[in-house]
């Protein structure tokens, strides 16, 4: 059973703005990337699951159970991107209070409570006042909430954004030992590398409209790059395969090219060319893109489409 | 729902602005027995058979209802103002910081979270109503002479308790309906400006009753339908002080009391109102973004 699906959900302010036309199907055990710039609608995509935003149209569903009900939020959790919590609650006082809210049975509480104190690494620092808490620590006790009601499904939304780089390591590691747990993620974030490190399968959101997703593996094989050393003739007959070459240096008798593809299984072929025109070829090395080419790829090809489509 | 009763006490609780009310309550009262202290002295008493007659005796009954009536006045309007800072905010003041994200994301209905806020605000604040009003009462009885003690009985008592409770009530259903819409500070004009408005409309309806003046008297009916505050007050009044049944009680009254007896459908009324806001507090909130 999928565990978070929508069809077409759309959440507009006044046919402005928001999320729109939202289809997606996420199974157990993953951690699923949101990935866009800050105003891509994001939140308002996480606000809208969670009952917090009603929405305009399509439909959504987290555990099979309609979006907007009680039993959708049964068994989720969630870290908010604005993390504000009572300031005049200590940070056990705060996980109580969840507990309570959580139905968690009083005599399991203070165990459940100490666990996710330790798993966010606030051991000892739970009991001063959510007021002295520095951003890092409230994003902590943050984490800790969401994870209280040892939640199914997790949304966080921007979860290392007042986190140190210690904190985020620890952050990423706490959402693998979510899924490795069976829980399924849902990760909002701008942060390309943050999504890179952690998310198997990947949506990319862009000015309200989701511009692809799939395994992010697949999403980065935009162009297949290499670097090619060869020796030094006049000129390298590349086969047609080859899209774009470019000298990069010479390095003595030899030369390392850049050389661009359609697609990376035209990379043998290119091998196979070279080795029948008696090129030598002493080193062939794939380049992996930069996140940034791999995102503003995707979103200029939206944008292309969209231009055509007006046309 | 009692999650977020007790979370709404622990909050008013928590903040400094409670532990200020109960200074500054402490303060009032304590102002209060002071003046009670000096009227009985500087006043004498009748001497038995001085000859002084029955006058004298009507007057003293006048001040000393009017000192209590006072008391009871000033303790309504700092009750309503504390009931109206507290429910204004209750909601928007979460909207608008976010926090109420993390509470409408567990598995609570927006009714329970309505409905526990109501509950928590008003066991509060009844509590507080009582203690104060039984405080006065105390006070008046206690730190005054022998002539100015009043002849309560204990069913006039808990009945006048019990109507002024209605009061937060009212005020606390009617902040929250103006927080599920609007920001903490429009809510708090509307609801101070509603609050004024009721009391004049009470004075001028008691001038109605002096004058003769019946459109005078269907002004502050209109008030009184619109925002039954001040008839709830007056109300309580005249049952603590039994001025419906006498003529000479209610002569003794004067300006903090009842003139004229609001009719025991006021109660159902205000009761109705109040139920009736919290449930368009409800619907209303169900029906919003946050």
């Amino acid at each position: 059973m999928n565990v978070i699906e929508t069809d077409a959900l759309t959440k507009t302010y006044n046919g402005k703005g928001g999320i729109s036309d939202v289809s997606l199907s996420i199974g157990e055990g993953t951690i699923y990337g949101f990935l866009g710039p800050n105003g891509s609608g994001k939140s308002t995509f996480v606000r809208t699951m969670l009952g917090l935003l009603k929405p305009t149209s399509g439909r959504g569903f987290i555990l099979g159970e309609p979006i907007g009900t009680i039993r959708s939020r049964e068994q989720v959790g969630y870290l908010p991107e604005l993390f504000r919590y009572p300031d005049w609650l200590t940070g056990r006082q705060l996980l109580e209070s969840h507990a309570e809210l959580c139905r968690i049975p009083v005599r399991e509480r203070r165990k459940r409570i100490d666990e996710v104190v330790d798993l966010v690494g606030m051991t000892g620092r739970d009991g001063g006042r959510i007021s002295g808490f520095s951003k890092g620590m409230s994003q902590r006790i943050g984490l800790a909430c969401a994870i209280l009601n040892d939640p199914k499904v997790v949304f966080l939304d921007e979860p290392t954004s007042a986190l140190d780089p210690i904190g985020r390591k620890d952050v990423r590691d706490l959402m693998l030992y979510l899924r490795d747990r069976g829980k399924t993620v849902f990760l909002n974030s701008h942060l390309l590398h943050e999504v890179e490190s952690v998310c198997d399968h990947v949506s990319i959101v862009h000015e309200g409209d989701m511009i692809v997703q799939g395994l992010w593996r697949d999403l980065m094989q935009i162009e297949a790059q290499v670097e090619v050393v060869t020796d030094h003739p006049a000129d390298v007959p590349w086969p047609p395969c080859v899209t774009h070459v470019r000298k990069i240096k010479q390095e003595g008798p030899r030369m390392r090219w850049l050389v661009q593809f359609e697609r990376e299984s035209d990379v043998p072929e290119m091998i196979h060319g070279l080795s029948s025109a008696r090129i030598a070829v002493y080193e062939v090395k794939p380049i992996i893109p930069h996140l940034e080419d791999v995102f503003l790829h995707w979103v200029n090809r939206k944008k292309e489409s969209a231009y055509v489509g007006d046309q | 729902m009692w999650a977020i009763s007790k979370l709404t006490l622990k909050e008013i609780i928590s903040k400094r602005i409670f532990l200020i009310t109960v200074i500054m309550t402490v303060v009032f009262l304590a102002l209060y027995a002071t003046a009670i202290y000096f009227v009985s002295r500087e006043a004498p008493p009748v001497e038995p058979g001085a000859g002084q007659g029955a006058e004298i005796v009507l007057l003293q009954q006048f001040v000393s209802s009017q000192l209590l009536g006072a008391g009871l006045y000033f303790s309504s309007f700092i009750a309503a103002l504390l009931a109206i800072l507290s429910s204004v905010s209750a909601i928007s003041g979460e909207v608008a910081s976010h926090q109420i994200d993390t509470w409408l994301m567990r598995p609570i209905s927006r009714t329970q979270f309505v409905l526990g806020k109501f509950a928590g605000l008003a066991v509060l604040l009844v509590a507080y109503v009582i203690a104060l009003f039984f405080g006065i009462v105390l006070i008046h009885q206690g730190f005054g002479a022998d002539w100015m003690a009043l002849d309560f009985g204990a069913q006039q008592l808990i009945g006048a308790a019990s109507v002024f409770a209605l009061q937060p009530f009212v005020l606390i259903a009617f902040g929250l309906l103006l927080s599920t819409r609007m920001t903490t500070l429009n809510a708090g004009i509307v609801s101070i400006m509603l609050y004024g408005a009721a009391f004049i409309g009470g004075f001028i309806e008691q001038f109605g009753a002096v004058l003769e003046k019946t459109a005078l008297i269907n002004i502050g009916i209109v008030m009184s339908l619109i925002y039954p505050v001040d008839s709830i007050y007056r109300k309580m009044t005249v049952l603590l002080f039994n001025t419906d049944s006498s003529p000479l009680a209610i002569a003794q009254g004067g300006l903090f009391t009842s003139i004229s007896s609001p009719s025991n459908a006021l109660i159902v009324y205000a009761l109705l109102y109040g139920a009736g806001m919290l449930w368009f507090a409800v619907y209303s909130f169900r029906k919003r973004d946050v």
